[in-house]
């Protein structure tokens, strides 16, 4: 039929990973009673929105054929020195600004080793992501858990709700909105979309490759920053053992199985949406089941790996030039 | 024939064609034990791809080969090293991280590998040979001679009957050269048949026994060294059968005036590639670059268009309209109105991934041309109406994915993704690479109306009957340097090719 083999040929992962999280929200709609109940639904979007926003930032990157894997430890680590400072009684706006420029210097750092010292991405960023964390962790603040301090903007932005939906939801959408809107429609946008697929011709071609590639790692760490303050906001408080959780493979986890290919020049802002709609959807279900801790995490590495296997087929990264054969 | 000299390899009416176009075709070859064979021609003739299917690299797309007299067919290069053809590339295959003696049983190790054990071995082996190379050192430590000394102690080492030497003396000294062809006259000695493929002539007449030449994958002339002189093997490499329409004699009276100088550059080097050249590139005509592979040829441009940089110190001056500039990144030269055509399209041209409209975009955006803060996709959609119809890109929809279309068209993408940023000077590096018949006319019909239109062209190519059909001057390039300029007029393909071999 002709249909259906128009179907097939347009069965990309994107609409694959929608079709299975639809599949799972209705079975899990079915199936699991207490699911489909507004406070439930609430706690999906929420706990999407955070590591959505992360995922909107390492999708930046990723694009870019780069990999950001310090992004968990800038958001724990710069949001817990802000905190600190906040507590030892410095004016907002100076903590603010000091940690901001910190975030930014972390991200400005991680471009610039990866694009001038062309370091591989994935050492420049576990070295400084470890160094973050090891610092701040042993110089700037005295515990592992930092407080928000009470009446503060950050403890009342996480009661703010519309709708009965926390602001976080709302953030996630504006933000995704916002990078949609520059992958799309800038210059700089369309870049990292050049970039991603050859580096090479796109230098050829002038695009400035290098400084576009340290503006991509400032993204990361700003957006990092950002999930860190709505985490505190929703938590009252940041715990810097986030660090060492899994939080950074959920991360790549959300980028990877919604589409954006490792190789680089795939993917959007769509395909985050999609992963971190399946991810979110998947994890608060495995909780309700109650299945526990080890086993979601077996399951969560399960899927990443067979993502990861997907994605080499699908995109892969050099298309057998060696097979070309001179003349 | 002799009957005292057997062929060891036998090679009948061999074709192979890569996308359907013939690189070698019904070529017969024979290589005899204990000789040492040269096999002559222009870039793009057909030695390699010959040497690649006798070496199991390549399949033949048609023909029969026979080694010691029983017909085979190597499907892997293993296969035919296994059987004793072992081929030495122009780039070496060895690990650089790992010893010297790692490498010469690398694909030969036992289960369990001592490694003084090796050591000791390699060391004896070595001896034997007579290669003063330390089989403790590390490959990447060693000199481009003692790499191919280690490359061919590995042919050696799996008792190969029959080496292949890919322009084993590009990247030698004159000194290495010497040591070199002692060793070719000692593996001689040893009953090791070789073939030896050079664009240095003198060099093959000097060491070969026997010389075949290819042309435009066609063998044209082949017997005894001992019948060959220089001007012989010029004259077969370069006279020509198949022209024809393509290549019709050019009307030398009708060439372009120069017009205004654009770049002019003055002894400029970088590294050994490129070695203390000058030249200069006029408005209004095409200026024709000839060079073998490996002259450097690429290079220079490279430097002009801002992708390679020159030596900081010693490394010349490049004026562009009487303004010194040293450029840093393309992106300089691009906003000075030089776009650079690569010869090398898949790597470092198109963007595979995306469509024909974003390719060109892409050119567009990268030299600032897009004025308005937000992009549309009517732009892009916009652009890719008008280029493929200017440039006659033939595809299905504007939709379709560069990847999707042949090489002629995805050419042209390449080529339009340059001229889309409206420059003032065009380097076109092997335009008609990999394209076919058809599309290199439309290619060559592009070149010359942008030279009429009042650009400055530079087209780089290996092709004699291009350069001589296209040129309104010519440059030849040997060793990193600009050694001849040729006006049309007085240039024939020999005088070009004696000028490029050395």
């Amino acid at each position: 039929m002709n249909g259906s083999r128009a179907f097939l040929r347009n069965l990309n992962q994107e609409r694959i990973v929608f079709i299975v999280a639809v599949l799972i929200f209705g079975a899990a709609v079915i199936g699991l009673p207490g699911f489909l109940t507004a406070a439930n639904l609430i706690s999906i979007v929420r706990s999407i929105a955070v590591l959505g926003i992360l995922a909107l930032g390492m999708s930046v990157v990723i694009i870019g054929r780069g990999i950001d894997l310090s992004m968990v430890a800038v958001m724990a680590m710069s949001v817990a020195w802000y905190l600190q400072l906040l507590g030892d009684g410095m004016p907002d706006h100076m903590a603010l600004a000091l940690v901001l420029g910190g975030v930014l210097v972390i991200g400005f750092i991680n471009g610039f080793l990866v694009a001038y010292a062309e370091v591989p991405a994935i050492f420049v960023t576990l070295a400084s992501g470890a160094f973050v964390f090891g610092y701040v962790r042993s110089q700037l603040i005295p515990s592992d858990a930092v407080a928000v301090p009470s009446g503060h903007w950050v403890e009342l932005l996480g009661g703010v709700r519309y709708l009965g939906i926390p602001i976080e939801v709302f953030l996630f959408l504006a933000l995704a909105g916002a990078m949609f809107v520059f992958l799309r429609f800038t210059k700089w946008g369309r870049y990292v979309y050049y970039a991603g697929d050859n580096p090479v011709a796109a230098r050829n071609m002038g695009i400035p490759v290098r400084p576009m590639l340290v503006l991509r790692y400032v993204l990361a760490a700003v957006t990092a920053f950002l999930a860190g303050l709505l985490t505190a906001a929703s938590l009252h408080s940041i715990n810097t053992r986030v660090v060492n959780s899994t939080l950074l493979y959920d991360i790549v986890l959300v980028a990877v199985i919604g589409g954006i290919g490792l190789s680089g020049g795939k993917g959007g802002v769509r395909n985050v949406l999609v992963g971190a709609a399946l991810i979110g959807i998947m994890l608060n279900a495995m909780t309700i089941i109650d299945i526990s801790l080890l086993y979601q995490n077996l399951i969560k590495s399960t899927i990443l790996l067979f993502a990861i296997i997907v994605d080499g087929l699908l995109n892969p990264r050099d298309e057998q030039t060696a097979q070309q054969g001179d003349i | 024939m002799d009957p005292t000299v057997r062929p060891i390899v036998k090679m009948e009416q061999i074709t192979k064609a890569y996308r359907s176009v013939p690189a070698v075709k019904d070529v017969d070859f024979d290589l005899h034990e204990g000789e040492i064979h040269a096999l002559l021609g222009e870039n793009g003739a057909g030695k390699s791809t010959l040497t690649k299917v006798m070496a199991g690299v390549v399949e033949a797309t048609s023909g029969h080969m026979s080694y010691l007299g029983k017909p085979v067919q190597f499907a892997t290069p293993h296969e035919a090293l296994q059987a004793g053809i072992a081929m030495v590339f122009q780039e070496t295959s060895l690990v650089p991280s790992m010893t010297v003696a790692q490498n010469l049983y690398l694909g030969s190790e036992k289960f369990l590998n001592r490694l003084r054990g090796i050591y000791i071995s390699a060391q004896q082996f070595l001896q034997s040979l007579n290669f003063p190379v330390d089989p403790a050192a590390m490959v990447e430590a060693l000199g481009a001679a003692k790499r191919q000394m280690v490359e061919i102690a590995r042919a050696v080492h799996h008792e190969a009957r029959v080496i292949i030497f890919d322009e084993p003396t590009a990247t030698l000294t004159p000194e290495e050269k010497r040591h070199f062809f002692a060793l070719l006259r000692r593996l001689k000695a040893r009953g090791v048949s070789i073939v030896f493929i050079s664009h240095a002539l003198e060099e093959a007449l000097m060491i070969s026994d026997r010389i075949t030449i290819l042309r435009d994958g066609e063998l044209v002339a082949t017997g005894p060294t001992a019948d060959f002189d220089r001007e012989k093997i010029i004259a077969a490499m370069v006279g020509r059968t198949l022209s024809g329409e393509l290549y019709s004699k050019r009307d030398v009276t009708h060439l372009r005036k120069p017009g205004r100088k654009v770049l002019s550059v003055q002894d400029i080097s970088m590294g050994a590639m490129v070695r203390n050249t000058s030249f200069s590139v006029f408005e209004g005509q095409i200026t024709g670059v000839f060079g073998l592979i490996g002259s450097g040829r690429t290079e220079m441009f490279k430097i002009v268009a801002g992708i390679y940089k020159r030596d900081f110190l010693r490394g010349g001056a490049i004026d562009i309209d009487d303004r010194p500039v040293r450029y840093y990144t393309p992106t300089q030269a691009v906003r000075d109105g030089i776009a650079y055509v690569t010869e090398d399209r898949k790597s470092e041209g198109i963007f595979e991934t995306m469509s024909i409209g974003e390719n060109l975009f892409g050119g567009f955006l990268a030299a600032g041309r897009e004025q308005g803060l937000v992009i549309k996709s009517r732009t892009i959609r916009d652009l890719a109406e008008e280029w493929t119809g200017r440039l006659n890109i033939k595809t299905i929809n504007a939709d379709a994915r560069v990847v999707e279309l042949s090489g002629g068209n995805q050419q042209k993408v390449v080529i339009g993704k340059g001229l889309i940023q409206k420059p003032r000077m065009v380097i076109f590096d092997e335009p008609t690479r990999g394209v076919d018949v058809a599309a290199i006319a439309e290619i060559h019909q592009i070149i010359k109306d942008l030279a009429d239109q009042g650009l400055a062209v530079v087209m780089i190519s290996s092709y004699l009957p291009e350069i001589m059909n296209l040129s309104d001057r010519i440059l030849v390039c040997r060793q990193g340097r600009i050694v001849e300029e040729l006006s049309p007029v007085e240039a024939t393909e020999e005088k070009i090719m004696y000028a490029a071999v050395h």
